[in-house]
């Protein structure tokens, strides 16, 4: 995850999940619905909470950018197999 | 004179006649029968190897009936069982509404194609009213055809993942798309719907007790397929894909309404389930 506070900032690397984590998990619910990771979403939905799930901490919701809805369960979604198309941005 | 003589011969000649043609007449149908005897003796349906007597000898293979009747016990009779019930055979289900509002587009729902489906939602799930929407995907449960049948599944699955305790006081309204559903016969239907079933159980903590009186409803087709061989048992389709056993699912579905429907439920199974065997140790 990026550790800058700058809201504006753009990655400067990229690499693909190799593992599965909590943090790959919901870098994969992001990009299901269509930003780069939780920093994105932020600057897109101007410090907008965004509603996780208490007992995994996945997120629980996401609004698209043509403000339809992403609805994702508690239980991990991302795969084994689709691992490899989630992108890891690195600031 | 003449003709007198002429008439009388010609009466006599036609007396005669008439004589000697019913005579003919009756010489005619000795014979006939004469020759379909040599014809079922030496003919094509007949068989010289036959131990029974000629006055016996008709072909038998025809000579059916049912069990426990008088025909049953003589000896050229074949007995044939009962016709089949038709308890196991698939049964097309009816036009759902699901399909009729979707197609409508009422639906706050589309789906999304990409490397794996999924459904994306035109409203906030928590906004919706689930006594009118979570009944409609329940009755989208005995769909069969695409995109329906994902769409329906998908769909109760995130309203009860994200309905809390507005899940409860729509029970009563769920039971019929549930009967309605597992009465298709249909193994895909079956499977998916128990998979709904068990996951409307754990969405709420009081939801599995409020089940137990409509065990009556949903539970019968447990027990017609609970010893149900499936064509696809222990057969897995693809790597992705998990085996979908009837005979998996009904027990683990069973000992989840069991767990969750407290101190009753075992009771209410064990009416529909008679082979039921409780999985909750009670203490004495």
């Amino acid at each position: 995850m990026p550790s800058t506070t700058d809201n504006n900032s753009k990655p400067k690397s990229m690499k693909r999940a190799k593992e599965w984590t909590a943090e790959v998990e919901n870098l994969f619910r992001f990009q299901q619905a269509g930003y780069r990771d939780e920093l994105e979403y932020l600057q897109f939905k101007h410090g907008v909470m965004i509603e996780k799930w208490p007992e995994t901490g996945f997120v629980k919701k996401l609004q698209r950018r043509d403000n339809t809805f992403y609805h994702f369960s508690r239980r991990r979604e991302c795969r084994d197999c689709d691992l490899h198309k989630v992108v890891v941005y690195g600031y | 004179m003449v003709t007198r003589k002429h008439n009388k011969a010609s009466s006599y000649s036609r007396r005669v006649c008439r004589a000697t043609s019913t005579y003919t007449h009756t010489r005619t149908h000795i014979l006939i029968s004469q020759l379909r005897t040599l014809l079922l003796i030496f003919g094509p349906s007949s068989s010289f190897n036959r131990t029974t007597p000629v006055y016996m000898s008709r072909d038998t293979s025809e000579l059916t009936t049912t069990g426990f009747t008088v025909k049953a016990a003589m000896k050229n009779y074949r007995v044939v069982g009962p016709p089949p019930t038709g308890a196991f055979q698939e049964r097309p289900a009816k036009p759902t509404t699901f399909r009729k509002f979707y197609d409508r587009g009422d639906l706050p729902i589309y789906l999304v194609h990409g490397t794996r489906p999924t459904i994306t939602w035109k409203v906030d799930i928590e906004t919706l009213d689930y006594n009118h929407y979570l009944p409609l995907f329940f009755d989208g449960l005995s769909e069969t055809a695409h995109p329906y049948a994902f769409l329906a599944r998908q769909g109760a699955e995130d309203l009860l993942d994200h309905g809390g305790d507005k899940i409860l006081p729509v029970i009563p309204q769920l039971i019929i798309p549930i009967r309605n559903a597992l009465n298709t016969r249909n193994h895909q239907v079956m499977c998916t719907t128990m998979k709904v079933l068990q996951h409307l159980v754990k969405s709420g903590d009081k939801v599995g007790e409020a089940l137990v009186p409509y065990f009556r409803q949903i539970l019968h087709i447990f027990d017609l397929f609970k010893d149900k061989k499936s064509k696809s048992s222990g057969v897995v389709r693809s790597h992705l894909q998990k085996p979908e056993n009837i005979r998996e699912l009904i027990p683990e579905t069973l000992e989840l309404l069991e767990r969750t429907g407290g101190n009753d439920a075992f009771v209410h199974i064990k009416i529909m389930v008679p082979t039921y065997q409780s999985c909750v140790a009670y203490s004495p």
